[in-house]
């Protein structure tokens, strides 16, 4: 029965995207992430689940190395991703940041106009030739972010005017803007209300045509909703990680169970 | 007794809403008066606030007026190629001049007998001016012309009250008879206080003629050293905060750089001037008195004060900003300097101005550096020599001229303080609106 319902669900395996060999993350003498092996597919949507404090955000912001921002942050073991190690000495952080896209869970836009939000990934990083390049990216990042139609009369005005679910779209468009590979998103939903939250949660799964994107969430439901792949984290432990289906349905791990449950977490 | 104590009557009965029982009153009359304290104590401030507002102002006002003597009177031509025709030209002016002050006081009524030496006393010689008026505007010649003659310092305390009949000492500057002689001016009202820009725009004078001293030059001054100090520690202030708040690792050095900047803030500002005096006169060998050197000494004074305040304002800036930039790949510089700098400018501008307002109002660097010793008499010649010829400073100004002797000076610092505490409030004022207009809330 498990087996016909995975077929149901029409996953189809996709080339490993981002792969992390024994990943231990550590805040000063805090052990984070203990030991995390895990292979992410292309244009698959990943959910990391867990109790707060398990790791899996701390986990997320390896893929982007925005724990390099953290003085105390050390991070061993591999993280590949096209096979590439992204902890490299000459991988530059930054323009893997322009391959790795983030949206972070509370929405972030920047205090400028909605135009000059998604325009300025584009601008240093010199994607746009011109102005009507740039135009057409803007506008190319909106409508993939679903938002297009309702700002598209008013470009000009602050991107923090938006209602918190445009923000985060808008913040979408932003991380889209750039044309990276991955997607990162930390609880991208859990500021917003349940009409925000299906908004995007569809646009979420339009990404995946395009991008390989990971999630975090809080949401177990979000997490069986939107996901094909979801991995359960579990004091700084990865618990389980296979397919969606699976997780929720017949879980391998008692912890998972427990979770998943609600007897835990 | 002890059944009786425990039946549900003798326990507290149980009030209603509108009763209030005496937990709460107190409770009540503790909140009362606490905002009656509270209120008595900003009412005390405010009247020390009145209090100085109008002590100053009384004591200052008069150092923007000047008694003058205002006289009007024909010079007809003979009277004019006969003065020119002697030996003492100005002498005759003088005459004609005292003759026609004679005649405009009879015509008042009032009688009084005086002599040259007493308006010489009151006015000067005015022989000079009058003579080479005419000389200049001979058409003139013939018409009415009035004159307004700037009355001695001791006729100016005299009619504002700074001297008195019973603590005036008779010396050739003025006579207790010649007091007679100002009675009569002003009820002819020959003689009155005027406006005069000269308090505003002149220099300093000698020790002996406070009546034309003018905190133009120290004004100069003033400016010449906030330019310096704005020039140097804006850039280094900013930049140094920024690497602090946004680049430095946090580890023991930086921890010791903080705490000693936290502290540079608390040092007096006499031992910047004892360093600047030791560094920048005695080691560097640079002009004493010079703006440029106050500048620098200012500088390091408002150095940590502008370090402080953009700390502040760049820690103020949410870090989902810094986050957001980061994200979509932009580079630590970048991310500070296109985002959070923007944001924190309105907090790093009025830390700034703040920060200047208080090096306009410092007076110890500058005593120790000789700004405090040295006359003012002239404006520097050129944007260059404004900054390395020796000049006064407005604090320093009115410190010299509150231990000048003559107290006619007394008035003129109080004046000096009016005009000073003109510039901080503005600046203040520009602080304020630049905070009003550039907040943003996110």
């Amino acid at each position: 029965m498990n087996d016909m319902r995975i077929v149901e669900r029409d996953v189809e395996t996709n080339k490993v995207k981002i792969a992390a060999r024994n990943v231990q993350v550590y805040y000063g003498t805090t052990h984070a992430i203990k030991d995390v092996s895990v292979e992410i597919e292309d244009k698959t949507v990943t959910a990391f689940i867990g109790p707060s404090g398990c790791g899996k955000s701390t986990f997320l912001r390896c893929i982007n190395r925005m724990n390099d921002t953290i003085d105390v942050c050390r991070v061993t073991g591999d993280i590949l991703i096209d096979d590439y190690d992204i902890y490299d000495p000459k991988v530059d952080p930054v323009q893997l940041r322009a391959k790795v896209g983030m949206v972070f869970q509370k929405p972030n836009p920047f205090p400028k106009s909605i135009y000059d939000n998604v325009a300025y990934g584009p601008r240093i990083h010199g994607l746009a030739k011109n102005k009507a390049d740039l135009d057409d990216i803007v506008e190319k990042s909106l409508r993939r972010g679903a938002i297009w139609d309702e700002v598209k009369d008013r470009l000009q005005s602050p991107g923090t005017g938006l209602s918190g679910g445009q923000q985060q779209r808008l913040c979408i468009a932003r991380a889209v803007a750039t044309e990276p590979e991955v997607l990162l998103m930390d609880e991208p939903c859990s500021a917003l209300d349940p009409i925000a939250t299906a908004q995007v949660e569809e646009l979420i799964d339009e990404l995946r045509t395009n991008y390989s994107v990971v999630i975090v969430t809080h949401s177990m439901q979000q997490a069986a909703r939107v996901s094909q792949k979801t991995a359960f984290f579990h004091l700084g432990n990865l618990v389980e990680y296979g397919e969606t289906g699976t997780i929720f349905t017949n879980p391998v791990d008692p912890r998972t169970e427990s979770y998943i449950t609600g007897r835990i977490g | 007794m002890t059944d009786a104590s425990m039946s549900p009557e003798s326990v507290a009965p149980k009030s209603g809403l509108a009763t209030i029982d005496a937990r709460t009153r107190k409770r009540n009359a503790a909140e009362k008066r606490f905002r009656l304290y509270g209120m008595a104590a900003i009412g005390v401030g405010l009247l020390f606030l009145v209090f100085l507002f109008s002590s100053i102002l009384r004591s200052g006002l008069p150092a923007f007026t000047q008694t003058v003597l205002d006289i009007e009177f024909v010079l007809t031509s003979e009277q004019f190629d006969t003065a020119e025709s002697k030996m003492m030209k100005t002498g005759e002016y003088q005459n004609i001049f005292v003759a026609a002050l004679q005649e405009q006081l009879e015509a008042s009524g009032l009688e009084v007998a005086f002599d040259a030496k007493a308006i010489e006393r009151i006015v000067g010689k005015p022989g000079g001016t009058i003579r080479s008026f005419f000389l200049e505007n001979p058409d003139r010649i013939g018409t009415p012309v009035s004159f307004e003659l700037a009355a001695s310092s001791r006729v100016d305390g005299y009619l504002n009250g700074r001297v008195t009949r019973d603590t005036i000492v008779d010396s050739r500057f003025l006579m207790t008879t010649d007091l007679d002689l100002v009675d009569a001016l002003r009820d002819a009202g020959i003689i009155h206080g005027a406006f005069t820009w000269n308090f505003i725009t002149g220099t300093d004078s000698g020790v002996d003629n406070p009546g034309g001293a003018g905190l133009g030059a120290s004004v100069i001054g003033s400016f010449f050293m906030m330019l310096v100090v704005l020039f140097l520690s804006l850039p280094i202030g900013v930049a140094a905060s920024i690497y602090l708040e946004e680049f430095a690792p946090k580890n023991r050095w930086t921890d010791l750089i903080e705490v000693n900047i936290s502290n540079l803030a608390a040092v007096p500002s006499i031992v910047f001037g004892i360093l600047g005096l030791a560094v920048f006169i005695q080691f560097a060998g640079m002009p004493q008195s010079a703006p440029l050197v106050g500048g620098l000494v200012l500088t390091l004074m408002t150095l940590p004060t502008i370090i402080i305040s953009t700390r502040a304002s760049l820690a103020a800036v949410p870090p989902s900003i810094r986050d957001a930039a980061l994200g979509v790949g932009a580079s630590k510089m970048q991310s500070v300097f296109h985002h959070v700098l923007p944001l924190a400018m309105p907090g790093i501008l009025t830390g700034t101005i703040i920060g200047l307002a208080q090096a306009l109002g410092e007076t110890a660097p500058l005593l120790l550096i000789g700004m405090v010793g040295f006359v003012a008499r002239e404006y520097p010649e050129g944007f260059i020599s404004g900054f390395t010829d020796a000049n006064s400073a407005m604090p320093a100004q009115i410190y010299t001229w509150a231990s000048r002797a003559d107290p006619g000076f007394y008035e003129k610092a109080w004046g000096g303080i009016i005009i000073l505490l003109l510039f901080l409030i503005t600046m203040n004022a520009i602080a304020v609106v630049l905070r009003r207009r550039f907040e943003r809330r996110w």
